[in-house]
């Protein structure tokens, strides 16, 4: 693992990106109130700068040619002031924004293609990262996390149950709503020129709770303990209603239970109480409701003064672009947000699992010199796993 | 004795506003504008005629002292209307804060019980005119009402009990579905604030004789003013019980747990019940029901019968209520030791023996 990046590896990198942005200009465009806005970036010796302001896309434009960034920001927020320090700049409101991250998600495929290694004794393992390390039981470790194809699959399957709370519940109209891919591990979902934008963090902590399905109550469902069963009976949600009562409806009612065949959703979600008692069944809708709800970055969605990557500037991680989805469903980020040419470059790499980057074949790699397309050779080294030969 | 006896006004959607609604909620733009137009003096109100306005707005004010509640039977409109500005003059004359505050939310909540059994139509009008806030009426087996989902949450999240939060109302559209009475329990923060502004805008002209004797009646039935605070001396009290006490007397928001904290010390050192409910009123969220319900929960008289123990210095810091004083609670784990300990360990025997 290189933990440094080279100053030659700093330099291809920072290459790419400036012919990137000097070909691409006319791509870049500025995002909605962008007066209002306070942006930010990190430069690829890892110094973040923030409290900057562009007042045309030209300024934009030509900061991106000339400073060859690794991450560009823009706040969700809008400000009277934002270049001044954060509690002068005056909060308008701002953009209601989800992120969903492949970090969040258990999959199984991490345990194949995430590694750690303990900066103590350089003990290497898979999979999730232990709290410390199993031979010199040193707390001092490193993570190395892989997307793959099906990570972001996953992270896919999130961002499309949390359009629909998006669309259905809360009423959001699809033109006020846009799907990015993050350029990185996931998808951000971005509500703008919408009333939502003058919430407050507790309300935003609300929603992103709704979101995540946290804080559920059986009594919502018409469930209690000292509930005779005709008043539950009356209480229960029914498939065709709509918010949590209606899909956990649902999903009781597509689901089959043995002992149970007849067809009243109601009957059988009593019929389910009376055999698992009260406790098992209020684990076993917290399994349901884990199942509806999105997973989301709590900590995005309810900071209201968060800066975000900007849509169509390049992940210096990845080489990729935050680019905007138009349709979720068949957007393939391995294809669509690659970004970068295919000349070839000479690199070193470390290690490297295999991947596909525009339908081409890579790796795996191990301790080699290999020539790759330069979308492949930044997409390692900006990792970390390759260095400029 | 009054320029008009009835009014009807037409607004909006064919709702009529008679007097008695006005009597109802006096707190309204309407009923200012009514009781204004009737352009009487301050030299007026001291005459006989005004007695039972004048000794209806006495009422008011010694309920909403005396037992935090002020009753809602109209027997005059007139009367009830007029008696609304003059209590508010008195509340003023007597320029105790905490009276103000005892005030305005004994009358925001006898507007939410009128509230309760309202009409739609007059709820949603109130709602609109008054709030800016549209509420729908839906024809719905279990609600009465949908809102907008943001005005919802602006109102619910100063709301702590779980039935409040978002993921268990029934949410459709960028709409909030609520029973008539959990509208109303939503706006009723919002009544109080009115009516607490109203009063403090209200300039005291010289009063006519009676009023100045109603004042000073009321001022009978005063308790001091720091006797809900006062049965064990604020000095004793450990810094992180001073801390949450203060909150409360500002008036500000105290959590789930500093509530917990307070009540279980409060209890501990001997306070009943009564005492304890006693100081909660200037939550923004009182509810005299609950909070008696919560009270005696933690006391051991409800739910599972177990009294509960005041948490230990320990979990307070990891509640972050813990305002330590550095020489006073060097020795302490719990805040009950406060002042029972001696600041400084004492060497024990064996230590001297060695």
């Amino acid at each position: 693992m290189i933990i440094v990046m080279n100053e030659k590896t700093i330099a291809v990198l920072k290459q790419a990106f400036k012919e990137f942005y000097f070909k691409n200009a006319e791509k870049i465009t500025a995002p909605i109130r962008m007066k209002e806005r306070e942006f930010g970036y990190m430069s690829f010796d890892k110094v973040m700068v923030r409290h900057l302001s562009f007042q045309t896309e030209g300024n934009l434009r030509a900061f991106l040619i000339k400073e060859m960034p690794h991450s560009v920001y823009y706040s969700c927020a809008y400000y009277y002031e934002p270049i001044l320090a954060m509690d002068e700049k005056g909060w308008k409101g701002a953009d209601l924004i989800f992120d969903i991250d492949a970090d969040d998600i258990p999959t199984r495929c991490k345990e194949e293609h995430d590694r750690w290694i303990c900066k103590d004794c350089n003990f290497m393992g898979k999979g999730k990262r232990p709290d410390k390390c199993p031979k010199c039981e040193g707390m001092r470790i490193d993570e190395e996390y892989w997307v793959c194809q099906s990570c972001l699959e996953a992270t896919k399957d999130e961002a499309m149950k949390l359009m629909d709370f998006l669309l259905k519940d809360f009423g959001i109209s699809m033109e006020n709503i846009e799907v990015y891919f993050s350029g990185g591990r996931g998808y951000h979902v971005t509500v703008e020129k919408s009333a939502l934008e003058e919430l407050d963090q507790l309300a935003r902590s609300e929603i992103s709770d709704y979101v995540s399905g946290i804080g559920l109550s059986l009594e919502s469902l018409g469930i209690s303990k000292r509930a005779s069963y005709e008043k539950m009976r009356r209480m229960l949600p029914l498939t065709n209603e709509s918010g949590y009562r209606g899909r956990i409806a649902k999903f009781f009612s597509e689901t089959e239970f043995e002992g149970y065949d007849g067809n009243d959703v109601r009957d059988k979600i009593i019929y389910i109480y009376e055999k698992m008692k009260h406790k098992n069944f209020e684990n076993f809708v917290g399994e349901i409701v884990g199942k509806l709800s999105a997973k989301i970055d709590a900590m995005v969605t309810t900071d209201i003064h968060r800066i975000f990557r900007l849509p169509n500037t390049l992940h210096g991680s990845t080489g990729m672009l935050k680019r905007r989805c138009d349709d979720l469903l068949s957007f393939d980020p391995f294809v669509d947000a690659v970004a970068l040419g295919e000349e070839p470059i000479q690199i070193f790499v470390d290690h490297s699992p295999k991947f596909t980057l525009k339908g081409k074949l890579f790796g795996p790699y191990k301790s080699e010199r290999v020539k790759l397309p330069l979308m492949a050779a930044v997409y390692l080294m900006g990792k970390g796993l390759a260095e400029a030969d | 004795m009054f320029k008009r006896q009835d009014l009807l006004k037409r607004v909006g959607m064919e709702i009529e506003f008679g007097l008695e609604d006005l009597a109802k909620y006096p707190f309204l733009k309407e009923a200012g504008d009514y009781v204004k137009e009737l352009s009487l003096s301050v030299e007026d109100l001291g005459q006989e005629d005004y007695r039972p306005a004048v000794e209806r707005a006495k009422q008011r004010v010694m309920e909403a002292i005396q037992k935090n509640y002020i009753s809602s039977e109209i027997s005059e409109p007139t009367v009830e209307l007029l008696s609304f500005p003059l209590a508010l003059m008195l509340v003023k004359a007597m320029n105790v804060e905490y009276i103000i505050h005892r005030y305005s939310l004994a009358e925001a909540i006898r507007a939410e019980r009128l509230l309760k059994e309202e009409k739609k139509s007059i709820i949603s009008y109130i709602f609109k005119s008054t709030f800016n806030v549209e509420p729908i009426s839906v024809e719905h087996e279990l609600f009465d009402f949908k809102i907008n989902l943001i005005e919802y949450l602006k109102r619910a999240t100063h709301f702590h009990e779980p039935e409040w939060k978002l993921i268990n109302r029934v949410v459709e559209n960028g709409f909030v579905y609520l029973k008539t009475y959990e509208l109303v329990r939503l706006i009723r923060e919002e009544i109080r604030r009115k009516i607490y502004d109203r009063m403090k805008g209200v300039s005291l002209p010289s009063m006519p004789k009676n009023l100045k004797e109603a004042v000073h009646e009321i001022s009978g039935v005063l308790p001091p003013p720091s006797d809900r605070f006062q049965r064990v001396t604020p000095e004793k009290f450990p810094p992180c019980v001073i801390h949450t006490l203060d909150l409360l007397k500002k008036g500000q928001n105290v959590s789930h747990y500093g509530r917990f904290l307070l009540t279980t010390y409060l209890l501990s050192i001997g306070k009943s019940v009564d005492d304890i409910i006693d100081i909660y009123p200037r939550s923004p969220d009182f509810n005299e029901r609950l909070t008696r319900y919560q009270v005696e929960h933690i006391a051991g008289m409800r739910g599972g019968r177990r009294r509960y123990k005041v948490p230990s210095c320990r979990t307070l810091a990891t509640h972050g209520l813990c305002f330590k004083d550095k020489i006073l609670c060097a020795t302490i784990r719990s805040p009950l030791q406060f002042g029972k300990k001696p600041p400084f360990k004492k060497k024990s025997t064996r230590q001297i023996r060695e």
